[in-house]
């Protein structure tokens, strides 16, 4: 295992070989034999599983959790959860409202989940530490937390209704940039804002709505000396200029894009880049052989910036 | 009443991906008087019959919106309008095209989002053995 060549990597430097990142969200859950929903709720499990997942692929790095509906819990949204799932956001508290109009206010570490998930890094960090794995914070980006708000409305409002649109997404950039302060405080190494629905949009949208509502939280992380990532899921290829010119450290993408693609994308910006084992052809359906799977991204991929990882 | 527009909603898993959720629900959140003359379903691409379901529909990204076996939302979550347009092109006769488009400013609706999910089957089959 080996923290800071996946820090060197996620930097967009060259390194040995490719470092490793399984993005195991609930199925760490599955490792220790517990449901997901308990797990996530419990700080013992939670850090448990963390440990013994990153033990079990001998992980370079692991996430914390991989749990979008953190946020939106924590400002006020009801969850539906599930044994072998994350949880659901089943409320928008902005469907008719504004942030401020609904009362909406910006979390604390007390909010929520968050004192679960400080108790399971400080029982986890110190053993994440002694098997060289970076701990890393995932959370929740500006355009899916504005989704979770206001529910799937934002898309539609992003053109007819801007100004409500703006202060929403303002709103859960401002959330974020909270988020990223308290992963920061709890020791993470590697701090990730994932947007996923940010592929679902165009690239005018994606510059007036997203960009400028991720530098708070990309400025927390770069100031407390910690290394930034741009989570994006599904086909981004028309938004993939944006992310590269977003300023956090680097990127990662999920199956449905093209390697070699990813690559010289993330070459011409010198930024980090990780993905993209199938995580459905190959590792959950076995459509694809994993392994011949592996050696095409791990070939495409090369040793320059590149972190392995599912996508 | 015709037979309704059938409206198939190929996602990775609607639960674990907040892009295929809000895929969903933005079929779920049409106005009542829209579901009333639509049809739809979650096909997870995690289990078999969604595999089968990708590659009927010929499909080419997930989250896709399809209507009437057609590939009309391919990783864009659409606005409410280009949703009504997109049915009513492909609605069975005039009268249910005159309808829809009728609701054209209706917007959409959030009091019966969760019961509509649970009738389209969405999460429901996101495991590989469901």
């Amino acid at each position: 295992m080996a923290k800071q060549m996946l820090i060197d990597a996620y930097r967009g430097k060259r390194t040995q070989k490719a470092p490793w990142v399984p993005y195991a969200g609930v199925h760490c859950a599955f490792i220790i034999n517990e449901p997901a929903d308990k797990f996530l709720q419990d700080p013992e499990l939670l850090a448990k599983g963390i440990v013994e997942t990153a033990k079990r692929y001998k992980a370079d790095g692991i996430p914390l959790l991989f749990d979008l509906s953190v946020e939106a819990n924590a400002i006020g949204c009801d969850l539906k959860w599930w044994p072998d799932n994350v949880p659901s956001v089943t409320t928008h508290p902005c469907s008719d409202k504004t942030p401020a109009d609904a009362g909406l206010k910006l979390p604390t570490k007390d909010s929520g989940r968050w004192p679960v998930i400080f108790e399971a890094a400080r029982i986890a960090k110190p053993q994440l530490e002694e098997l060289d794995c970076a701990m890393m914070g995932l959370f929740c980006g500006p355009l899916t937390l504005a989704s979770h708000l206001a529910g799937v409305r934002i898309f539609t409002d992003v053109y007819k209704n801007k100004e409500f649109a703006r202060e929403v997404c303002k709103f859960a950039g401002e959330v974020g940039a909270v988020s990223a302060q308290l992963y920061a405080e709890m020791g993470c190494d590697i701090i990730a804002n994932v947007d996923p629905v940010a592929s679902q949009i165009r690239p005018e949208t994606f510059r007036e709505y997203v960009k400028p509502n991720c530098n708070a939280a990309t400025k927390v992380v770069h100031d407390a000396g910690l290394t930034s990532s741009f989570f994006i899921c599904g086909d981004c290829t028309k938004v993939m200029e944006e992310v590269c010119k977003l300023g956090t450290h680097g990127f990662a993408i999920d199956e449905q894009l093209n390697m070699n693609f990813i690559r010289d994308m993330a070459r011409k910006y010198n930024v980090g880049f990780g993905g993209n084992l199938k995580l459905t052809l190959a590792l959950s359906l076995g459509l694809l052989s994993p392994r011949e799977d592996a050696i095409v991204s791990l070939a495409a991929g090369g040793q320059h910036g590149y972190t392995f990882a599912p996508g | 009443m015709a037979d309704k527009i059938i409206i198939d909603v190929l996602t990775l898993d609607s639960v674990q991906c907040a892009a295929c959720g809000y895929m969903m629900e933005s079929i779920a959140a049409l106005p009542t008087d829209v579901q009333e003359m639509i049809k739809y379903q979650e096909w997870s691409i995690k289990n078999k019959t969604g595999v089968d379901k990708f590659m009927e529909l010929k499909g080419k990204v997930l989250p896709t919106i399809c209507i009437e076996g057609a590939l009309v939302f391919e990783s864009i979550i659409p606005q409410y309008e280009e949703l009504i347009d997109e049915m009513a092109k492909r609605a069975p006769d005039d009268a249910m095209r005159d309808r829809i488009i009728s609701l054209r400013e209706k917007g959409f609706e959030f009091d019966k989002i969760q019961e509509n999910l649970e009738k389209a089957g969405s999460g429901m089959k996101t495991r590989t053995d469901s």
